[in-house]
């Protein structure tokens, strides 16, 4: 065999000892455990800080409102899909009862027409089949500028939450 | 409030319809509209060096090793853009270590791999070995090094030695085509295997990126031919100019084909995806997908070089017409990628909605970003140019 090609394989040979000897030390340690990924995957995601609680984790302290919301049209939706993440304000409110909460407390209070246009306003692309007999899930759609737009001289209700009752529409 | 609501709240009021909440965000950024382009690239030139050496096509000698140098480069940066866009550069190295081929994804390792060391690497290093021993033996200093490193200390320029790297070059290149195919027909693999993407979710899609990768990598290979050409103040070869271009007419009709197959064919069937796609062909990417892709980067092209075949102008207007339209190839397929790459995440896979697609300048995943990886394969492959050049190879005829 010539001598180039001998030691072009040598070289070869040595890139893939090189290989394997860097992939044994450089491989994750838990690379493998439980499947071709890094376990340790898993455990470093359970370290992210959790932002939202389980849905009935409001209600301890709300009755009130989950009751009434609970009669209404809005008692499939979570609290938090409107109010945002509330698992620092469930575990710390408590102690504020009565008084104003720290801004780090606080919640979202979504009372804007725009707030709600998140799920009522008109979009062609939302679902238009409508079945009539079927108690449908689909939200109902309205037309933000057309749906009793504030009117700013008449002094009239401008905002949404005027009229309808955000836990009870 | 927290600073994530407000800004989903924010994400919320730019979408339209109904987006669920892990659909907003476009996590596949203009960093992996580069990685297709990228290997395309790479791919494409490969194959225009092949078509010298499999297919003889002698015309095309004075591209053959500016294409092979081109695919190596592009080579060696494709997977920067994956890289910095998974933010993990540390942990970089783990994709190539850890093989797999239970996922199109973990199957890179090998694809990479095999393409950049068995392929290019073997086929440069059998081709440009003895002109290394001989350069080696006439330069001094750091390049003297560099050539006996790269030579391996070798020594042996017996005509039986240099006959024996050329068969075992061509063996390499016949190896390579299909591993070219391979690469590239796998980048789209990993698009088109995505199910629940109606607008990636083709068989065809493999096919339509090969040879959109054909043209973008023929086009490449042309424009950096004139440019250097003028720069070392040479003669530019003509036929070879007019036999690219050829090349490149007949791959483009082909990529135009099946592209247009596969719109058809999403036309025809119609299936309950087809107005959320309809909708977003003629909103979010009308610019892209007719403008830039189909009208500047395909229909003119397609159209000039059509004509060319049959009416050829004086051979300085065709010069003119050869450096404008590999940019325009260039930019079509780079906005192809786009269209396949960022339209395939801006409709909700739930039909509702649309959200949009928002890049800064700046930042790890941005178009400063994006621009350096561009930029990188070109200063690569002037180093490589400044210590391999091909016009000073002696000459041989591949057998
Ligand atoms: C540990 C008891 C507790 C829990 C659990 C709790 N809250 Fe509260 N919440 C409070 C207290 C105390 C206040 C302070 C004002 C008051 O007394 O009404 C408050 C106030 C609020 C306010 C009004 C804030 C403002 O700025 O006016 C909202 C909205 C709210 N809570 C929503 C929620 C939601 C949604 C959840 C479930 C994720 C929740 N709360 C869980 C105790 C609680
Ligand atoms: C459709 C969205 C929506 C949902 C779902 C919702 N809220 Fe509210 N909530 C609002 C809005 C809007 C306000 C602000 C009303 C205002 O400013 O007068 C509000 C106000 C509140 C307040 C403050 C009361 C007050 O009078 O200021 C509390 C407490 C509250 N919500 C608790 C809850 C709890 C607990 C749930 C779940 C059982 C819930 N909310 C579900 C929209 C919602
Ligand atoms: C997270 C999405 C969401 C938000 C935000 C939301 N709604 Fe709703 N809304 C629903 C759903 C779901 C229903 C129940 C389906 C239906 O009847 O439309 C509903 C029902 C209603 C209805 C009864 C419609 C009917 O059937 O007659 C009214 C009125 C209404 N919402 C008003 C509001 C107002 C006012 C706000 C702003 C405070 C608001 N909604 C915010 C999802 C939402
Ligand atoms: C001036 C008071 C007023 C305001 C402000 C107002 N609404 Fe209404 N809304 C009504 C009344 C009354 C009805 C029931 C009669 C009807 O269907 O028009 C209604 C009906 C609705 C319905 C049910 C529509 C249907 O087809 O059954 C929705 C959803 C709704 N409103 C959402 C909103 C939202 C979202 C806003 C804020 C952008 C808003 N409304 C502001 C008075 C109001």
């Amino acid at each position: 065999m010539p001598q180039h090609i001998k030691r072009l394989i040598s070289v070869f040979a040595i890139f893939i000892v090189l290989f394997l000897v860097m992939r044994q030390v450089l491989k994750p340690s838990s690379f493998g455990k439980l499947g071709h990924f890094r376990a340790d995957a898993i455990y470093e995601n359970t370290l992210k800080p959790m932002h939202y609680t389980i849905a009935d984790s409001c209600t301890k302290c709300h009755k009130s409102v989950r009751a009434e919301k609970d009669k209404g049209f809005h008692k499939r939706l979570k609290c938090e899909v409107c109010h945002g993440p509330g698992l620092k304000h469930s575990l710390f409110a408590e102690q504020f009862k009565g008084k104003e909460l720290p801004d780090s407390l606080k919640l979202y209070k979504p009372g804007e027409r725009k707030d709600c246009g998140v799920c009522h306003q008109k979009n062609a692309a939302r679902i238009k089949i409508q079945f009539d007999t079927i108690n449908t899930t689909m939200v109902h759609q309205i037309d933000l500028a057309e749906h009793n737009p504030p009117d700013l001289k008449a002094n009239e209700p401008a905002n949404c939450i005027d009229c309808h009752n955000p836990h009870q529409p | 409030m927290e600073d994530h609501l407000q800004n989903l709240y924010e994400v919320l009021s730019k979408v339209e319809g109904y987006v669920y909440p892990n659909e907003i965000e476009l996590n596949w950024s203009i960093l992996i509209v580069l990685y297709p382009y990228i290997t395309g690239l790479v791919a494409g030139a490969f194959i225009l060096a092949s078509l010298e050496r499999i297919f003889k096509i002698k015309v095309l000698k004075p591209t053959y090793g500016i294409a092979l140098l081109t695919a190596f480069s592009f080579m060696l940066v494709a997977t920067m853009p994956l890289v910095s866009h998974l933010g993990k550069p540390l942990r970089a190295y783990e994709i190539m270590i850890t093989p797999h081929s239970s996922s199109a994804m973990a199957i890179f390792g090998f694809v990479y791999l095999w393409y950049l060391m068995v392929v290019l690497f073997l086929e440069i290093w059998f081709d440009y070995r003895r002109d290394m021993v001989i350069w080696g033996n006439e330069s001094k200093g750091v390049k003297r090094f560099l050539y006996k490193l790269l030579s391996l200390w070798t020594t042996d320029i017996s005509p039986k030695a240099v006959a024996l790297d050329d068969r075992i070059g061509y063996i390499v290149t016949v190896i390579g085509i299909p591993s070219a195919f391979l690469l590239h027909g796998y980048v789209g693999f990993i698009f088109g295997s995505i199910k629940a993407n109606p607008w990636w979710s083709t068989v065809l899609m493999p096919v339509i990126f090969l040879f959109s990768a054909m043209v973008s990598g023929i086009a490449l290979v042309m424009l950096i031919y004139i440019v250097l050409t003028k720069v070392r103040k040479q003669l530019i070869d003509m036929e070879c100019l007019d036999t690219i271009a050829k090349y490149l007419f007949y791959i483009l009709v082909i990529d135009f084909a099946l592209e247009g197959l596969d719109q058809i064919h999403r036309i025809y069937v119609a299936e309950e995806s087809f107005e959320a796609l309809h909708k977003l062909v003629f909103g979010k990417l009308f610019y892209t997908l007719f403008i830039y892709q189909g009208l500047l980067g395909t229909v003119v092209p397609l159209l000039t070089l059509g004509t060319l075949q049959f009416y050829k102008p004086k051979a300085s207007i065709r010069k003119i017409i050869y450096i404008i339209l590999p940019v325009l190839v260039l930019m079509g397929i780079f906005f192809m990628r786009w269209n396949v790459v960022i339209g395939g995440q801006l409709f909700s896979k739930s039909f509702y909605g649309y959200t949009t697609f928002k890049t800064g300048l700046i930042g790890m995943e941005g178009y400063l970003m994006a621009a350096t990886w561009l930029i990188i394969p070109f200063l690569i492959l002037s180093f490589l140019l400044w210590l391999l050049p091909p016009w000073n190879k002696i000459e041989t005829s591949h057998e």
